[in-house]
């Protein structure tokens, strides 16, 4: 394939996925339609309980946003990957998690790096720590902690870190490494 | 010192690669000793996300410059960043373009993104607004959906009584628990979604059992990603990794609501 040909193809799947992200909330705003012929006063105070929501988290998602750009500027892919740890040792596992952490975007994106990463020699171990420890999301804490509070989000973010580990050691014992 | 030329072929007759990132081989050639290696570009597959795999590469085998006819901004960034010197808008065989460079021939590309001074990183302004648009497109991104869970749960929080959800759940912390990391494995998006949800669910009176099963299976357990994991991972692999998280998630949900429980008594 002709790497003109290759674009078109990348710029239409960025279209379709686009195309993807706004079914739900359009499905959303039909049903919100449909309930309105219905009861409209109802839907109307539905429409003011999403608004009530959505202002106790726009500060949050202010300091979401201030995150994401810290993390972009100073991270980057490559980075990631040499973090990535090789085996289950203590320094793996350690590299592992922190890669996991850091990492952004959707997991399906990483997909094709974690393929190679395993045909190139990596663990199963080390694969498995990365995609347990994504659930530690950075950037997002600020909305965690205004729905949770600190104490929880400290105590679930320790426990997912050793989760992590525990899944990454089961992993490499039943994969037989 | 190590470079890199993308390349049409295994050898220096080959013409030069239009495209670094997804030119069909890297030739590696070491100036200190004049050997040099093809390797594969893994980039040429042109999947999503294999850019990335050709800079890390070149980064993985030492090199320290790159010889290419095109580069996008992004991955000389990523290249620049990492201590890569990119040359851009080369033509001829990887051979003559190897022989120019060690006469000193080639001009470096105007396009300087980070500066460095010893042990000081300086980020630029080329930088920040590229940093800037990468956290406004993964920023938006996720918006659309969360707009959407926003205004379900304003039409669940008025259309659907305390009553009928609390029904769904026996009020036993094993059995919720368990429901709560089965909807959590079906459900998929962004983390933030999940946050959401489960703050809402706990204004319904549902337990923080139930939410944080909820929680940790929503990113650590994806059945709708379940057939792009096999694909990439494998099947045993895919199948054991969310099947363990799946029955990892309760007792850590478990763990985590006394802790907090006894913490905050």
């Amino acid at each position: 394939m002709s790497s003109v040909n290759k674009e078109n193809v990348k710029k239409s799947k960025d279209k379709k996925a686009l195309g993807r992200m706004f079914i739900f909330p359009v499905c959303v705003l039909v049903i919100y339609g449909i309930l309105f012929t219905i009861d409209p006063h109802k839907s109307l105070m539905a429409l003011k309980a999403s608004g009530n929501i959505l202002l106790t988290i726009v500060l949050p998602l202010v300091f979401v946003f201030v995150i994401m750009l810290v993390l972009n500027l100073f991270v980057k892919p490559a980075q990631i990957v040499r973090l990535f740890g090789k085996g289950v040792r203590i320094k793996g596992i350690v590299l592992s998690v922190v890669a996991g952490i850091i990492s952004m975007g959707p997991i399906y994106a990483w997909y094709p790096l974690l393929k190679s990463l395993r045909e190139e020699g990596a663990g199963t171990g080390p694969i498995a720590i990365f995609l347990y420890s994504r659930a530690v999301k950075p950037f997002l804490l600020p909305v965690m902690i205004a729905y949770f509070g600190w104490t929880y989000v400290v105590i679930l973010t320790a426990l997912t870190v050793f989760a992590a580990i525990a899944i990454g050691c089961f992993m490499s014992v039943l994969m037989k490494e | 010192m190590k470079i890199a030329i993308s390349s049409e072929g295994t050898d220096l007759k080959a013409q030069v690669g239009h495209r670094f990132g997804i030119s069909p081989y890297l030739i590696i050639a070491d100036l200190g000793t004049g050997n040099f290696e093809a390797v594969p570009n893994p980039g040429s597959l042109g999947q999503q996300g294999t850019g990335v795999q050709t800079i890390v590469l070149a980064i993985s085998k030492d090199v320290k410059v790159a010889l290419t006819g095109y580069c996008s901004p992004a991955a000389r960034r990523h290249l620049e960043a990492n201590g890569i010197e990119i040359f851009t808008g080369l033509t001829g065989t990887a051979g003559e373009i190897l022989e120019s460079y060690k006469k000193g021939k080639i001009q470096k590309a105007k396009a300087a993104t980070i500066e460095r001074e010893p042990g000081k990183r300086v980020v630029n302004k080329a930088i920040f607004i590229h940093a800037m648009k990468r956290s406004g497109n993964q920023f938006t991104s996720m918006l659309p959906i969360f707009l959407g869970v926003v205004m379900l749960i304003g039409l669940l929080n008025t259309f659907v009584s305390r009553d009928f959800l609390a029904a769904l759940f026996s009020g036993n912390p094993v059995s919720d628990t368990f429901l709560g990391a089965f909807f959590g494995s079906i459900l998929a998006g962004n983390a933030i979604n999940s946050y959401v949800i489960g703050g809402e669910l706990l204004q319904y009176g549902i337990s923080l059992f139930t939410v944080t099963a909820l929680i940790i299976t929503w990113v650590t357990v994806g059945l709708v990603q379940l057939p792009a994991e096999i694909a990439a991972l494998g099947r045993r692999f895919a199948l054991l990794r969310n099947g363990i998280c799946f029955l990892l998630s309760i007792p850590i949900a478990i763990i985590t609501v006394v802790i907090v429980n006894l913490v905050t008594r």
